[in-house]
């Protein structure tokens, strides 16, 4: 018994010192790296400082171009978006991060149904791109708990970073020019052969839309002001899908941007890259509509 | 509860614990594992674990009716029990796993050729783990017969065998003799032994983690889509497949055998470097060998007394049956069928050329290095292993036919690369190829026991492979492929 617990205490001594060897090594490396996931996670969770942020999922990502924002407003501007789905579980730790080291002026919230519905596509796991943040905010632990990973990730750093090391090495050299503040410009147009438009039929997902209220309340704690928004699609559904966020922004007195349908977007398919992603073009000038349409609600 | 799951791993500490602190009395310590392995069992299914339980005890007494009958010296009888229970052996495969097949099968032909026929598929759910306990109890039931074993007079022992839970879901499909010897003495609690076991359970869950479920990620993007995807890349899918199925299935046996060792037994060993091999006979020599064993035992060598006056053709007729029931045994379909009658038609030139019986050696250098000419026939193996596997691999028949459509007629379009998928399984899958390439050439090179060496040495070998499996492992809990067999 004595020789095994020997053995039991050499190897965790030794994992101990070479996972927070290889931890510190990797988490310099997802500092540094370019490749898209790793420079936007690690920068907006970690480092800017920005006055104004855009947050959602892909659409947000890809639709919100900071230097039109920059230019209308004169304020620093980042997009804090990520593209794989991201839903609330994400942008309620990665908020929670943000606020543990500043205080945004404003936050556009790019409104998903992923971040209120129950999408069997979209769940808690998807807070598991907070992991190496783990440790830096309540909220970021508590989403990391939510999704059954938060010990893992505090006994091990290297598994914070897993499957991540071919990123890591590879992003240093490529993946996201660091200048566009986050925009990630989509080149192409869209293929309209055999469309049809994405239907959401699912549920509320209470614990979703509690934790989207909680984001309202967050900011409006802090003092930020908070708009939510929709991009346009080329193709809509004709269900009322954003019911829901239209009603917590009417609770909370935020304004609520809706272009789901705007005609100046819907059906163009010169603007789109695929039917729910405009195009570098369509991006562009989606963003010189908003930065005028929003111009009140910065300014006041 | 899978294996590599945390689940399991609070399940098994408290096995151990409980385990080892009645190791001198070897009736609590069996009554006590028999108990755990149908509580491990009854998280799959309930039911099935009282299906599993009747199936013990019905085999048990069997046992015990055929060696009475030998003692007797009444073969008849003997043979008539023995009989019996391989129908209940197969009666219950073919219950859950292939009645609804075949009769859908002969309702179709019966159509085809004008008769009305129809039938209302059956909602079975076939018990996890089936075609592995029902043939260990029917092996059991056949050794008593040919006379290898004595009927095992305890039945916890007995059920023991039976339901053990690191084997009880996906193999290997371990002897009664070396398992029921080991259950009736007490298993000490041996660190070394402990230590051994630990390193392979670590080894498989690497295969699993860091290589099986990393190329998934690439070969089901292309398989499950492969109507939008280029010939290269289905090819190159293709050729990861079989990879990805030796990580996988290797990855639980090695998993299963290092929890087995853990717990004092020693199980057969399933996978010895499959693709270092000549021919496709070398093949099934390595791969799943518990099956392929008890297969041969059981039915090809039977059958290929009954026809030697055949000759040649008695042997080809006997392979062609046994590879067929090789590719049954994974399940009800027809491409399940043709994956065992392709591997059959490869033995056709051993046999004819008389090379069945006779076992190739692969030469090495002057360096211990394989030679050259020995290298490419190893690639061809290969080659031959992963177009089988397509085939095994589609769901259907027509499925497989348009998947070699696409690949000879969309040539345009290049490679689908998922870079993270590519690179860590390519990091995973160099550290496996290296160890299969030492330990199969360079054996003296091998990671000795954690006695024999410098603990340090040995520890940060444990430690480093831990870390390894953090950093490269998928930890979304993917079921093993073999589940489903």
């Amino acid at each position: 018994m004595k020789k095994l617990l020997i053995h039991i205490l050499i190897i965790a001594g030794l994992f101990f010192v070479i996972d927070r060897t290889a931890g510190l090594i990797l988490k310099q490396l997802y500092s540094q790296s370019n490749a898209t996931d790793e420079y936007k996670i690690g920068y907006a969770n970690a480092e800017t400082t920005d006055d104004i942020l855009f947050m959602g999922s892909s659409r947000c990502l890809h639709h919100f171009v900071p230097s039109v924002f920059k230019e209308a407003y004169g304020m620093t501007c980042f997009n804090a978006a990520d593209w794989g789905i991201k839903n609330i579980y994400y942008h309620y730790g990665l908020l929670g991060n943000i606020l543990s080291r500043y205080t945004p002026k404003v936050i556009v919230f790019e409104i998903h149904p992923c971040d209120y519905l129950d999408t069997p596509y979209s769940g808690t796991e998807r807070a598991g791109s907070l992991a190496p943040f783990c440790g830096m905010s309540n909220e970021c632990d508590e989403m990391l708990r939510i999704s059954g990973n938060y010990w893992p990730y505090k006994l091990s750093t290297v598994y914070r970073y897993t499957g991540s090391l071919p990123a890591l090495v590879f992003g240093r050299w490529g993946g996201m020019d660091r200048s566009l503040k986050g925009w990630k410009p989509l080149d192409g147009q869209l293929d309209t052969i055999g469309l049809k438009a994405e239907e959401f039929p699912f549920p509320v997902h209470q614990e979703k839309l509690q934790l989207l209220e909680r984001f309202i309340q967050e900011c409006q704690a802090k003092g930020i002001r908070l708009s939510f928004i929709v991009s346009p699609m080329y193709i809509c559904t004709k269900q009322d899908i954003y019911k829901e966020p239209c009603d917590l922004a009417k609770q909370y007195n935020i304004p609520f941007f809706d272009y789901f349908r705007d005609p100046q977007f819907m059906g163009h398919a010169e603007l789109f890259y695929d039917y729910g992603h405009l195009n570098r073009e369509g991006a562009t000038i989606f963003s010189k509509k908003v930065s005028n349409d929003l111009k009140d609600f910065i300014k006041q | 509860m899978v294996v590599n799951s945390l689940t399991f791993l609070w399940f098994f500490l408290f096995v151990m614990v409980v385990y080892y602190l009645c190791q001198t009395k070897k009736e609590i310590q069996n009554v006590f594992l028999l108990a755990c392995s149908y509580w491990f069992y009854s998280q799959v299914d309930i039911k099935m674990t009282i299906l599993l339980v009747i199936l013990t005890l019905v085999f048990w007494l069997l046992g015990k009716g055929i060696y009475h009958f030998m003692e007797k010296e009444d073969e008849q009888k003997a043979g008539l029990m023995t009989s019996l229970g391989v129908t209940i052996g197969i009666g219950a495969l073919f219950y859950f796993k292939y009645l609804n097949f075949f009769a859908e099968s002969i309702a179709s032909f019966a159509s085809f050729i004008g008769f009305h026929m129809s039938w209302t598929a059956l909602h079975l759910v076939v018990p996890i783990g089936l075609s592995f306990f029902t043939f260990k109890l029917m092996s059991y039931v056949l050794d008593i017969h040919h006379g290898k074993i004595l009927p095992e007079g305890n039945i916890v022992s007995f059920a023991n065998y039976i339901a053990f839970f690191p084997t009880i879901l996906s193999g290997p499909i371990d002897r009664p003799k070396p398992f029921l010897m080991q259950a009736n003495v007490a298993r000490l609690f041996k660190p070394d032994q402990l230590m051994t076991g630990f390193r392979r359970v670590l080894w498989g869950m690497f295969l699993k983690m860091c290589i099986a479920d990393r190329l998934d990620i690439y070969v089901s993007a292309v398989w499950n889509n492969y109507e939008h995807h280029s010939a290269i890349s289905i090819l190159f899918a293709s050729l990861l497949y079989p990879l990805q199925m030796y990580a996988d299935f290797g990855g639980y046996s090695e998993m299963a055998i290092g929890v087995a060792l853990m717990l004092g037994f020693k199980v057969a060993e399933n996978f010895k470097r499959p693709f270092f091999v000549l021919d496709i006979a070398g093949y099934w020599s390595r791969w799943h060998m518990t099956l392929t064993s008890w297969l041969t035992d059981y039915v090809f060598l039977p059958l290929n007394i009954k026809f030697r006056d055949w000759g040649v053709y008695g042997t080809i007729f006997a392979i062609m049956l046994n590879m067929t029931f090789i590719g049954l045994w994974h399940g009800a379909n027809w491409t399940f069928l043709l994956f065992g009658i392709y591997h059959g038609l490869w033995y056709i030139p051993l046999m004819v050329g008389g090379g069945f019986f006779k076992k190739r050696k692969i030469k090495v250098n002057a360096h211990g290095w394989p030679k050259q000419e020995y290298v490419w026939k190893m690639i061809g193996i290969y080659l031959v292993v992963t177009f089988g596997l397509m085939l095994f691999h589609s769901a259907t028949i027509g499925e497989f036919w348009h998947i070699c459509e696409r690949i000879a007629t969309h040539w345009r379009g290049g490679l689908f690369t998922d870079l993270s998928a590519m690179v860590n399984g390519a990091i995973c899958l160099t550290a496996l190829i290296y160890v299969d390439i030492q330990e199969e050439w360079f054996p003296k090179y091998q990671l000795p026991l954690p006695h024999q060496i410098n603990r340090w040495r040995w520890e940060l070998t444990v430690a480093v492979e831990i870390v390894a499996i953090l950093l490269f492992g998928v930890f979304d809990n993917n079921q093993f492929i073999y589940f489903q067999f």
